[in-house]
């Protein structure tokens, strides 16, 4: 008996009714679906007619942070503490002013609470897999929906730009894009002498590298991604490739780590915003192993910040700390 | 039945009154209980079609219904193991029914690629696989209760860590959802989920309770059975399976939702003062348990819902300390 | 029922030949597991060259793994193994139940809980602190535990098993309430013996030590103990003193094992049981034998979670569970529910 979707916008308005108690204007409620036009939109879950300009947007997972910077018309969001760190001053400020309509965790959606806020379109940022956990007909019977999940790490452009297009609110994201895109050539630019001779190896935090591992991250995955965009060279690739991030990261064993970096002439390791070494990394930084890879007796092991930007906006604050940590290779 | 006296007997009644009374009360603040507050008038309204209202009729009505006949299902399931093996520790969560049921649903969600039909069946194809594993292995010169209980701590122990293993090798998306699916959940449980898990449970609790008297006569000891002619090795069978089904299909729909089979029992045994461990107190105690947790599951942070077998872990482990603690203070 | 029912057919002076002929080859055996356990690992490396890593270090990557990955992983078997057979049989001993041990009865679980909740608020840092919290959450558990589970070996499990239910929700869903702050659950709630080589372990180690000194002190006391108390009385051995110094000697040894390798299950059930007919029913010797045969079980354990797979690792504590598992199975039916 799932609802179907005419019955569903019924029973968004006549919510909206019911619920007066609580200060929220019931006017939009049936509004969306008979002004403006819609147009079809290919996501995760199929082509889904949407509106052309939706005016209110839900957005879960890794679409929240996408869409506050994109000014997406949003009116509640999961909430998403991994974006946190990386967001400016003004985006940290609507996320946190936003209603919360789900947790981290899928399973937990508040169907309700979405219901409240009355959407007339909804962006899910998460995995495929994931995608099971959520009701999505229930979801369908409050608004449109579309699914926009995750891939491989490297993926957030085409990602953020799929939220942003369906959320009507791409020109904020082109202009997001183009400060990104003229940054990174910038220095590319700057570091085109030095870069790309160079061979780098990157030790990850994301994720839990578990006890007695590190994480390997090739091109393409989170602390790479974006200093490839300035011209560096991760070398190698994984032993035995996995789905979405397995294809271009691994955990191997800390035993590992003088043959898997003993080409490198550079190796970067990620860190936290604040700068303070992760748990995970600061084990291999102690490791004897570690200290005697030729790259770090060479004195050429540099800290990155800001590692999981899944934005343009996130990734320009990315590119200079990329920028600061770098420096050092160029006055040789 | 036979074995109370009749003033445990009028317990028993007064008790399932109040049980019923309870059940009946919180599954109305269920309905009220939202993103917003209705009034039980409005709900009433609803109910009675005077008002349409989709969030109530369908969806909080089907997740309080969920919660009342899972708890129910749940609690006699840990009834029919305890009373077998004549033992609080035969029930299902103990023994590794959820926790297979939970790989079985595992699998589903890593290997394959986790829509809610493979987590349906890989939750059951898993509950049984264990509770065949553990009966075949607990079966050898005659049948021992404890021998069952032991041999279901073990294989609690290994699935348990097929799970963990599971969770730490899988993809770190997938990892960070399953990390919700380790404790159970009845958020989003809509009317399309429930018309077949319903109608099981249903046959399920119908086949017990046509039993009842013969499997009390079992608990009592094989010898007054076997006197009172019953025959009891496929009485046996038949409630493992009903166990076993009515495991397995919560967890297909909820997934592991730990202690309610261990606690309902135990709580509603001693609230009813009887001897052996009464099925309609389980039940009805389960239903209880299960309504609250999930009531307290939904309000405790809202508008962030926790998952229910989180709170109902904590109420009735915390629950049962507090009897068995009560119970060498009296002794 | 267990060994405690039984007199002890042997003192710890009187036919000591073969078991003292018994405690060498097994102390052999550790060595030789011991070594052979350096060589395995991601990089396999021949037991000679293991050999030269220890007495003649060159420095190679080869060398360095050996001595300081490897060796010190070893040392932390060896330790752990100990630590968690001992406080089994102790308490297997003191609750007179054979199904009793450190996982089950809810205090490994404890002690997690206390570190994850620890380092969340940021104070269970360094090895004091870990090791502090560790210990503090173990004699919570077991003080809750011993209280409400006394006199009844089944309620004394049942309660084991609801309090460390309890303690994974409640720890389940502070994670999921501040998914950051409680990250390190994750690594608390499957134990492993990787990646613990560079932690500063001196003081849960020393702690193990003097733990199994003690452990060893105390079993004469317990020998008598387990022919009842009345006939401990006339012994001279002070039977609340015997019993609070062997508690405490459990919560340190699982806690500090707790504290520096997570919940490992079963190695506290299994190796118990199996040193028991060697031993003879003598406590003395049933603890000697528990002190080699459990290092010996978990490096054995520590080496299949290095080689079962070829993708990674498998947590130590997985293994002991699929050791410890179908062992139990077996012991049930071998002896029969009744005797166990």
């Amino acid at each position: 008996m799932s609802i179907r979707r005419s019955s569903g916008l019924v029973g968004a308005a006549s919510l909206a009714l019911i619920l007066t108690g609580c200060g929220f204007s019931s006017e939009s409620g049936s509004d969306s679906s008979d002004k403006g036009g819609t147009r079809v939109f290919a996501a995760d879950n199929g082509k889904i007619t949407i509106p052309a300009a939706p005016k209110r947007v839900v957005a879960t997972g890794y679409a929240v942070p996408a869409l506050i910077e994109a000014d997406a018309p949003l009116v509640g969001i999961s909430s998403w503490k991994r974006g946190e760190p990386m967001m400016s001053k003004e985006d940290l400020a609507e996320y946190k002013k936003l209603p919360k309509v789900a947790g981290e965790l899928a399973t937990e959606t508040n169907y309700e609470a979405i219901a409240e806020a009355d959407p007339d379109l909804i962006v899910i940022g998460v995995p495929a897999p994931v995608l099971g956990d959520i009701d999505v007909k229930r979801l369908e019977g409050i608004a449109p929906v579309v699914a926009i999940g995750p891939t491989v790490p490297s993926a957030w452009r085409e990602l953020s730009r799929k939220q942003s297009d369906a959320a009507g609110a791409l020109k904020q994201f082109d202009a997001a894009k183009n400060t990104y895109e003229d940054k990174a050539a910038e220095l590319a630019k700057k570091y085109k002498d030095v870069l790309p001779q160079l061979k780098l190896g990157h030790v990850g935090s994301y994720g839990d590298a578990a006890k007695g591992t590190f994480q390997r991250e090739f091109n393409g995955s989170w602390g790479t991604n974006i200093a490839e965009d300035i011209g560096a060279e991760y070398y190698g690739k994984v032993k035995k490739a996995g789905p979405g991030s397995q294809s271009v990261s691994e955990y191997p064993s800390i035993e590992e780590l003088p043959a898997a970096f003993r080409e490198a002439d550079v190796m970067t390791y990620s860190v936290n915003a604040d700068g303070s070494v992760p748990k995970s990394v600061q084990y291999v930084l102690d490791s004897k192993l570690w200290k005697n890879l030729p790259a770090v007796k060479a004195g050429k092991a540099f800290p990155l910040r800001y590692t999981e930007a899944a934005t343009y906006g996130e990734a320009v604050v990315t590119l200079d700390a990329i920028d600061k940590s770098l420096a050092p290779l160029l006055n040789r | 039945m036979t074995t109370l006296g009749p003033r445990a007997e009028r317990r028993t009644v007064v008790l399932c009154a109040v049980l019923v009374a309870l059940m009946l009360g919180l599954g109305l603040l269920g309905l009220c209980y939202g993103a917003s507050w209705s009034s039980p008038g409005k709900v009433f309204a609803a109910l009675t079609g005077a008002d349409h209202s989709v969030v109530i009729r369908d969806w909080r009505l089907p997740r309080v219904l969920a919660g009342l006949v899972f708890g129910a299902a749940l609690g006699a399931a840990g009834a029919i193991f305890q009373n077998l093996t004549r033992n609080p520790m035969g029930s299902p969560d103990v023994i590794g029914l959820d926790a297979g049921a939970y790989t079985g649903a595992l699998v589903a969600l890593t290997v394959l690629s986790g829509t809610s039909a493979q987590l349906a069946a890989g939750s059951v194809l898993g509950g049984l696989a264990v509770a065949a594993a553990i009966y075949l292995l607990s079966f050898e010169r005659g049948f021992s209760g404890l021998r069952l209980v032991v041999i279901g701590i073990a294989f609690n122990a290994m699935v348990t860590a097929i799970n963990s293993w599971i969770v730490l090798r899988a993809e770190l998306e997938v990892a960070i959802a399953a990390v919700g699916w380790s404790a159970g959940s009845l958020n989003g449980v809509g009317w399309a989920d429930l018309g077949i898990p319903f109608t099981v449970i249903a046959v399920l609790l119908a086949l017990m309770a046509s039993r009842a008297h013969a499997m009390h006569q079992a608990a009592l000891g094989d010898a007054v059975a076997v006197t009172t002619g019953v025959g009891i090795n496929r009485l046996r069978l038949l409630m493992v399976l009903v166990g076993v089904g009515c495991t397995a299909t919560v967890t297909a729909v909820a997934g592991p939702i730990a202690f309610i089979a261990l606690a309902a029992p135990q709580i509603g045994r001693r609230l009813a003062g009887a001897a052996g461990v009464p099925l309609l107190p389980a039940a009805l105690t389960g239903a209880v348990l299960l309504l609250a947790a999930d009531l307290i599951a939904q309000m405790l942070l809202a508008p962030v819902a926790l998952p229910v077998g989180v709170v109902s872990t904590a109420i009735g482990g915390c629950y049962l300390i507090w009897l068995l603690t009560k119970e060498v203070r009296r002794a | 029922m267990t060994a405690a029912g039984r007199a002890p057919r042997a003192s710890v002076t009187g036919r000591a030949g073969p078991q003292i002929g018994l405690l060498l080859g097994g102390l052999l055996l550790l060595t030789v597991i011991a070594v052979l356990s350096m060589g395995v690992g991601a990089r396999h490396i021949p037991p000679a060259e293991v050999v030269r890593a220890l007495f003649d270090h060159q420095g190679t990557d080869d060398h360095v793994i050996v001595r300081d990955v490897r060796l010190p992983r070893a040392l932390l078997a060896i330790a752990v193994g100990a630590a968690l057979a001992v406080a089994g049989a102790l308490i297997q001993t003191l609750a007179r139940n054979p199904l009793a041990e450190p996982g089950i009865l809810g205090v490994t679980a404890g002690a997690g809980f206390a570190v994850t909740v620890g380092s969340a608020l940021g104070l269970a840092t360094g090895q004091a602190g870990e090791l502090g919290f560790a210990i503090t959450g173990s004699v919570l558990a077991s003080l809750l535990v011993a209280a409400v589970g006394q006199r009844s070996p089944l309620r004394l499990v049942l309660t084991g098993v609801a309090l460390t239910a309890v303690l994974g929700g409640v720890a389940l869903g502070m994670r999921l309430m501040l998914p950051d702050a409680f990250d390190t659950y994750r690594f608390w709630s499957v134990g492993s013996l990787a990646g613990r080589e560079q932690a500063p372990l001196a003081l849960p180690l020393a702690a193990i030590a003097v733990s199994l000194l003690g452990a060893l002190l105390l079993s004469r006391a317990l020998n008598a103990l387990t022919l009842g108390a009345n006939v401990a009385h006339t012994l001279g051995a002070g039977v609340g003193w015997v019993r609070a110094a062997t508690l405490v000697l459990i919560t340190v040894l699982s806690g500090a094992a707790t504290a520096v390798a997570g919940p490992i299950l079963f190695v506290g059930l299994i190796v118990p049981h199996l040193v028991r007919r060697p031993a003879g029913g003598s406590v003395p010797w049933m603890i000697l034998y528990t002190m080699v045969l459990g290092p010996i079980l978990l490096l054995v354990a520590d080496i299949g979670s290095r080689v079962l797979l070829p993708t990674g690792e498998v947590p130590v504590a997985i293994v002991t569970a699929f050791l410890g598992g179908p062992m139990l199975i077996w012991a049930v039916r071998r002896y029969g529910a009744g005797s166990l």
